[in-house]
């Protein structure tokens, strides 16, 4: 009872401040920045060290320094993620977490994105697709629940089957159930480029489904915290440290969206 | 006509907050139908294969050959003890696959999804069968047994006609038991894009948000499904009861 009004307390401070979690970083000199730690190059444990590497992490560990504060990067799942933001066990989210408008609702975010990413389908290399539209009745499988099962149902006439997560998927695919499996490009492409096991399959699809921008985000209306992370997103793609990260965590092939920014923001 | 009615009906059921529009849309009204029938098939295909491989089983353990007794309560035990969508993963995900890989056949795998949840729910259900059928085998008294055999009647004979007979009346509120939970786990299917009627369900509400509209159709759907297995369960054991032998 007295945690619970405690709390309440806490919120209505925080309501009544223009942005406590600012505030806050700068009293401590610590961020708790929420990262999704995958494995591959968007973020994974290094065995050797149990750190935490990759583009996830290398992002955080930025944004802190340029926040002038010490980073404590926390991992998060992308089930649990909004819960770890609201709740305030992190201050920001460099989570794999696309814009869109559901979200947009309830949390705030930078507006300048970091990354985008998009659908993409691993298929047999023998199979013959090329483009979305070679998918038109064939089984594909995808997610529950992810937001590429709509446009390729409604759009590309695919028979769509979910599965629980992407893992089952992508075994559906190699067990011969599916044509194509269908997931976040930066889900499928290390996968392909990095496994022996994936030797015989490819992602021969150029142009990705319902791209979406990946930002940073923080909790409802904190106008300051979004103010002061934007800049430093805007300074990442100015000065080119994104694509030079991108390269150094040997992601591929190339986001074309960083050299886009990097142009409009070098711009006077 | 009949459109219009449904359309009353949702609008009416809009009012009291519930929101059930996806039967206006015609594929996603056909998908959840389909996932009723599908769920039905289920049912039905599962229901006698789980009844064989429990007799096969129940016949297996009590046959008094170790090389048979064996094996069937080593089967019995790793069934029993791990869950069915731990097995229905296996089954479908890596048994499958080495399945696909290795074997070459003509027109591809012929197990597909469904078959195989009917095959990993048949089997699991048929182990319960089986212990079932087990104990009421094992409940036929021995005098009866030894009167059948100075009768002359074969081992086989023994079984089918007298320990079999027996020992379904007395494992029969056991077996109803259990077929009313294999009709619930039917839903598992869902885990490997079977489309029954919880699959179809889930693809509807992760693009509308009803997930209580749908989880209220699915719970009485199932209430239905059960109800009528218990139902006949009832009738059966009215119409099998012996005086003077189990209940």
């Amino acid at each position: 009872m007295a945690i619970a009004l405690a709390a309440v307390l806490g919120l209505g401070a925080a309501a009544a401040h223009a942005d406590a979690t600012l505030d806050r970083i700068k009293q401590r000199g610590k961020v708790a920045i929420g990262v999704v730690v995958g494995g591959g190059p968007f973020g994974s444990i290094d065995p050797a060290t149990q750190q935490l590497v990759g583009w996830n992490p290398d992002l955080a560990r930025d944004l802190a320094k340029q926040l002038g504060a010490e980073a404590e990067l926390v991992q998060v799942q992308p089930s649990n993620r909004v819960q770890f933001l609201q709740s305030g066990k992190v201050d920001l989210l460099i989570a794999s977490m696309e814009y869109n408008a559901d979200r947009g609702e309830i949390l705030g975010h930078a507006p300048t994105p970091f990354y985008r990413v998009g659908g993409t389908a691993a298929v047999l290399k023998t199979s013959g697709i090329a483009k979305w539209e070679d998918l038109r009745g064939k089984v594909v499988c995808a997610s529950q629940g992810s937001s590429y099962v709509k446009p390729l149902q409604e759009q590309y006439g695919a028979q769509v089957r979910g599965f629980k997560t992407s893992a089952e998927s992508l075994l559906a695919l190699r067990g011969g159930n599916c044509v194509a499996a269908v997931h976040d490009a930066t889900l499928i492409q290390p996968l392909l480029r990095n496994n022996a096991e994936w030797a015989a399959y490819a992602a021969p699809i150029r142009d990705e489904i319902l791209p979406a921008p990946s930002v940073v985000w923080t909790r409802k209306g904190e106008a300051d915290t979004i103010a002061a992370v934007d800049k430093v997103v805007q300074q990442w793609h100015r000065s080119g440290w994104l694509i030079a990260t991108e390269k150094r965590n040997g992601i591929e092939p190339p986001q074309p969206l960083l050299t886009e920014l990097q142009a409009r923001f070098k711009a006077p | 006509m009949s459109e219009a009615l449904l359309a009353q009906a949702v609008a009416a059921l809009k009012t009291v907050g519930l929101n059930y529009a996806f039967v206006l849309d015609l594929g996603e009204r056909s998908a959840f139908l389909r996932g009723l029938g599908v769920t039905l098939q289920l049912c039905l295909l599962t229901i006698p294969a789980s009844l064989a491989a429990g007799v096969l089983i129940a016949s297996a353990l009590t046959s008094g050959r170790a090389w048979l007794v064996q094996p069937a309560r080593a089967f019995v035990e790793v069934t029993r003890n791990t869950p069915t969508l731990v097995q229905l993963y296996c089954a479908f995900l890596v048994l499958n696959m080495l399945i696909t890989q290795h074997v070459k056949l003509p027109g591809g795998n012929p197990l597909t999804p469904f078959v195989w949840v009917v095959i990993v729910v048949s089997l699991h259900k048929g182990v319960f069968h089986a212990e079932a059928l087990r104990a009421g085998i094992e409940a036929v008294p021995r005098v009866t047994l030894e009167a059948a055999r100075s009768l002359g009647f074969s081992q086989r004979q023994l079984l089918w006609r007298v320990e079999l007979p027996l020992a379904l009346r007395f494992a029969l509120p056991a077996l109803v038991n259990n077929l009313v939970d294999l009709v619930k786990m039917t839903a598992v299917a869902s885990a490997i894009a079977v489309g029954d009627v919880t699959y179809e369900s889930i693809m509807i509400w992760t693009q509308r948000d009803n997930v209580l509209e749908l989880l209220l159709l699915i719970l009485v759907f199932f209430g239905l499904l059960t109800w009528l297995v218990s139902l006949v369960g009832r009738w059966l054991e009215e119409r099998l009861r012996m005086s003077g032998y189990g209940q």
